[in-house]
């Protein structure tokens, strides 16, 4: 135990109080990480006004959570949690010990009987009736020591152990991670290569080979739904009119009232030439093969135009903004809308596919702005300076992001067990009751000790079934 | 059914639940106004009314949660809107559970009315009532249970601030030798801080949950369990505050003032969750970037 050894290292590192500071030092850097944005790039915080930029680059304050001043506090605190969980394992073990020879008694019951009968009689009931472990044996001590629930100790420690180990998968994790995106167009198999850098863990090779399968993507689908616009008045006057009576609330339906519900791939990983899995992603639904998993993250749309009369197709991104000298006008189209719709009014059916139409015009500040011009249809037509255009075709890509990470298994299936013994520790009953029969003035006198542990401990029902135990016997 | 009537329909129910939802904060606001009266004059009656007042807050607030989870078709909780009337809600409802073990002990009930006052007319105010279909990410089991837990562990631990708040305040003037205040003496004073003990000993395994189910989340949706975007590095934070306040209890020489303030400590960073997370950076003048993947 931490006491008995001299250590000094060994000494602080199974220390609570050490813990409890180290937990504070992460506490201070953790809400630096929410202070300074993350990730950014340090001229692009300056241009945006950043300040205090000497601490923050003496600090890698935009980086912090990979910086020697975070990564040390938390390696000392993982290593202080499994210093901890061997002392107490050795403690544990040794438990007798931990018992004191003597107790000071809360309560007191004049029992009418002899020692060897009143022993017997509080023992049966204490085991019988109130369910209590029977005692340890060992040399009879003045005060006998019984137990009853899992022992909080025992809890207590398994926890703390379940702790270590999720510490130990995030290290997996920041170790051995590869995570990155692919886009996938329909009906072309893909290796897992990342289109942008991957994001790899320290350990992981840069030149390391991709996995040895690809996936394609058979179909890609969104699910709209038709939504209503809430007419809610912007001043606070008018809302409070709302709850007092004076005014009502309505709902309206905008031009294009769709949303979208989710986005759906469907996939299939191919290995030697064989289709060895299928399955239709969606968000918060992946695919999960061979260690790697996969994310609907997001889509790529690409419009097929044609200006009427002239040669050649225009390939417009949607989002972007395309200049078509040839109508002499700026355009930025929005999401094409192509997928199935659920109505308001119950009915479901698919969309005609259609582009809404922004026109980039110059504001009076010298810079681009938009306005919207109209709404292009599939196979349809809208006019622009005389001139007119067709949307022939569209094409859509499905991105997806993946990742490979040996953490998240060990960090899942510890971290449920730290949930469930954390919950038995915190709520359960864990009850330690320390009992002596002596004899004083005369009579018989039991002395009692109660100690709980436990949102559902609840002394006075032991003290409470003791006693009635006691009155049925005399 | 047409969709004119739909919208009539759905339209007519909002200002319902509207108009239901400033009953409820006026009946937290107003009993607050009389439990501050209580503090001033100290008359048990005076806490007993403010009781019964927030009493019939809750038991309206219970009923407009089930006409509004009727009205979604879902677990009323998942805009902003709903999140500040569950918590509104489930932080009066536990303070009313727990306190009958205080009977007449009412400051813990101000700040409690003030909160769930505070949070409703915010949600009225400041955020759209409106109920639109939920976006991909947030149509998970996960966000369910980890909203549920999540708000249930604020409940319990905005409770147990009241309670620590209370006997920090009150614990001063008894070892100065008064023999009572606000129903509090020396005898009975341990027992009601142990309280807030118990009360975070229930909502730290519910805090680790939201954590947990909250990673989960991420995992499935997408495709990360920890990004250290702010709010969720505010939980942790908050998690670890009370990590440090529950090991504090266990250290003979910290139980006392030291670990009372970690008690308020966790509260304070709690909020710092849910509602503020860019308040540091803002009161810095840090330029957010938006970029907080790392
Ligand atoms: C991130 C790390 C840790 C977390 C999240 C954590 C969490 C907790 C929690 C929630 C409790 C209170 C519940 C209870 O009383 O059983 C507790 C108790 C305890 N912790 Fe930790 N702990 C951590 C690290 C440590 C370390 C490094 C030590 C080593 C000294 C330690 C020693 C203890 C002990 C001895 C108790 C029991 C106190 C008692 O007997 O009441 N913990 N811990």
């Amino acid at each position: 135990m931490a006491g008995k050894h001299s250590n000094w290292l060994y000494r602080k590192l199974s220390s609570m109080r050490v813990s409890v500071y180290l937990v504070g030092v992460l506490s201070l850097l953790y809400s630096i990480g929410t202070i300074f944005p993350q990730g950014a790039d340090m001229k692009e915080y300056t241009n945006a006004g950043g300040r205090f930029l000497g601490a923050v680059r003496f600090f890698n304050l935009l980086d912090v959570f990979n910086t020697p001043w975070f990564l040390i506090p938390a390696s000392i605190l993982f290593l202080n949690t499994l210093v901890c969980a061997y002392d107490r394992f050795l403690g544990l073990r040794a438990r007798k010990k931990a018992f004191p020879g003597t107790f000071i008694p809360q309560m007191e019951i004049p029992l009418p009987l002899g020692k060897t009968e009143a022993e017997g009689a509080v023992s049966d009931i204490l085991q019988k009736n109130l369910g209590f472990k029977r005692p340890k044996s060992g040399p009879p001590p003045s005060w006998t020591v019984v137990e009853k629930g899992l022992s909080y100790r025992w809890l207590t420690w398994l926890y703390h152990a379940g702790i270590a180990v999720c510490f130990a998968g995030f290290m997996l994790s920041g170790l051995f991670v590869r995570e990155g995106v692919i886009t996938l167009e329909p009906g072309r198999p893909e290796p897992v290569i990342s289109a942008s850098p991957e994001k790899t863990g320290w350990l992981v090779r840069k030149d390391h080979p991709p996995p040895p399968f690809e996936i394609v993507l058979d179909e890609f689908v969104t699910e709209y739904a038709e939504s209503p616009g809430l007419e809610y008045p912007k001043d606070k006057l008018s809302r409070l009119a709302v709850w007092l009576g004076w005014k009502e609330l309505s709902y309206k339906m905008g031009e294009e009232p769709l949303i979208a519900k989710d986005w759906f791939s469907k996939l299939r990983v191919i290995k030697n030439n064989r289709t060895e899995y299928e399955k239709t992603i969606e968000v918060n639904s992946p695919l999960k093969f061979e260690g790697y998993t996969f994310y609907q993250e997001a889509y790529e749309q690409t419009l097929k135009l044609k200006v009427r009369g002239e040669p050649g197709i225009i390939e417009a991104k949607t989002g972007e903004r395309v200049e078509i000298p040839s109508m002499g006008a700026k355009l930025e189209f929005g999401t094409l809308r192509n997928g199935t719709v659920l109505r308001l009014a119950g009915a479901s059916g698919r969309i005609k596919p259609f582009v809404s139409v922004d026109r980039v015009v110059q504001t009076p500040e010298g810079t681009d702005g938009k306005e919207p011009y109209g709404k292009l249809e599939a196979g349809g037509s809208i006019t622009i300076n005389g001139h007119e255009l067709v949307l022939t075709g569209f094409k859509e890509a499905s991105v997806l992001s993946y990742r490979y990470d040996p953490g998240v298994p060990v960090i899942w299936i510890a971290g449920s067990f730290v949930l469930v013994v954390m919950a038995l520790r915190c709520f359960g009953a864990w009850y330690l009751l320390a009992y002596s029969i002596e004899e004083r003035d005369g009579r018989m006198r039991l002395s009692l000790s109660i100690k709980t542990k436990g949102l559902y401990a609840e002394p006075q029902r032991i003290m409470r079934g003791l006693t009635r135990g006691l009155r049925a016997l005399s | 059914m047409s969709q004119e009537l739909i919208l009539s329909r759905d339209a007519y129910l909002l200002t319902m639940d509207l108009r239901l939802f400033f009953l409820v904060a006026s009946a937290y606001g107003f009993s607050s106004i009389v439990f501050i009266l209580y503090i001033i004059t100290r008359t048990p009656g005076v806490g007993r009314a403010g009781k019964a007042l927030m009493s019939g807050g809750v038991v309206l607030h219970v009923g407009l949660l089930a006409f509004r989870t009727f009205e979604g078709g879902r677990a009323p909780f998942q805009s902003l809107y709903e999140s500040l009337s569950w918590f509104a809600c489930s932080t009066s409802l536990t303070y009313l559970v727990v306190s009958r073990r205080f009977r007449e002990t009412y400051p813990p009930a101000l700040f409690v009315t003030l909160l769930a006052a505070g949070a409703s007319f915010y949600a009225l105010l400041a955020r759209s009532p409106a109920i639109s279909p939920l976006s991909p990410p947030l149509q998970s089991r996960w966000f369910e249970w980890h909203v549920i837990l999540a708000f249930l562990s604020y409940a319990v631990i905005a409770v147990s601030c009241a309670i620590e708040g209370t006997y920090l305040i009150v614990n001063p003037f008894l070892k100065r030798g008064r023999a009572e205040l606000f129903g509090l003496t020396a005898s009975n004073t341990d027992d009601f801080r142990k309280t807030a003990y118990n009360l975070v000993l229930f909502g730290f395994p519910l805090l680790t949950f939201a954590l947990f189910s909250g990673a989960a989340w991420a995992n499935e949706a997408w495709g990360r369990y920890w990004s250290w975007d702010p709010k969720e590095t505010w939980s942790l934070i908050t998690w670890s505050v009370f990590t440090m306040y529950l090991h504090s209890m266990s250290i003979k020489s910290w139980r006392g003032n030291t670990s009372s303030w970690l008690n308020i400590a966790g509260f304070v960073c709690m909020m710092m969750t849910f509602l503020g997370v860019n308040w540091l950076a803002k009161l810095l003048g840090i330029p957010g970037l938006h970029l907080y993947a790392v």
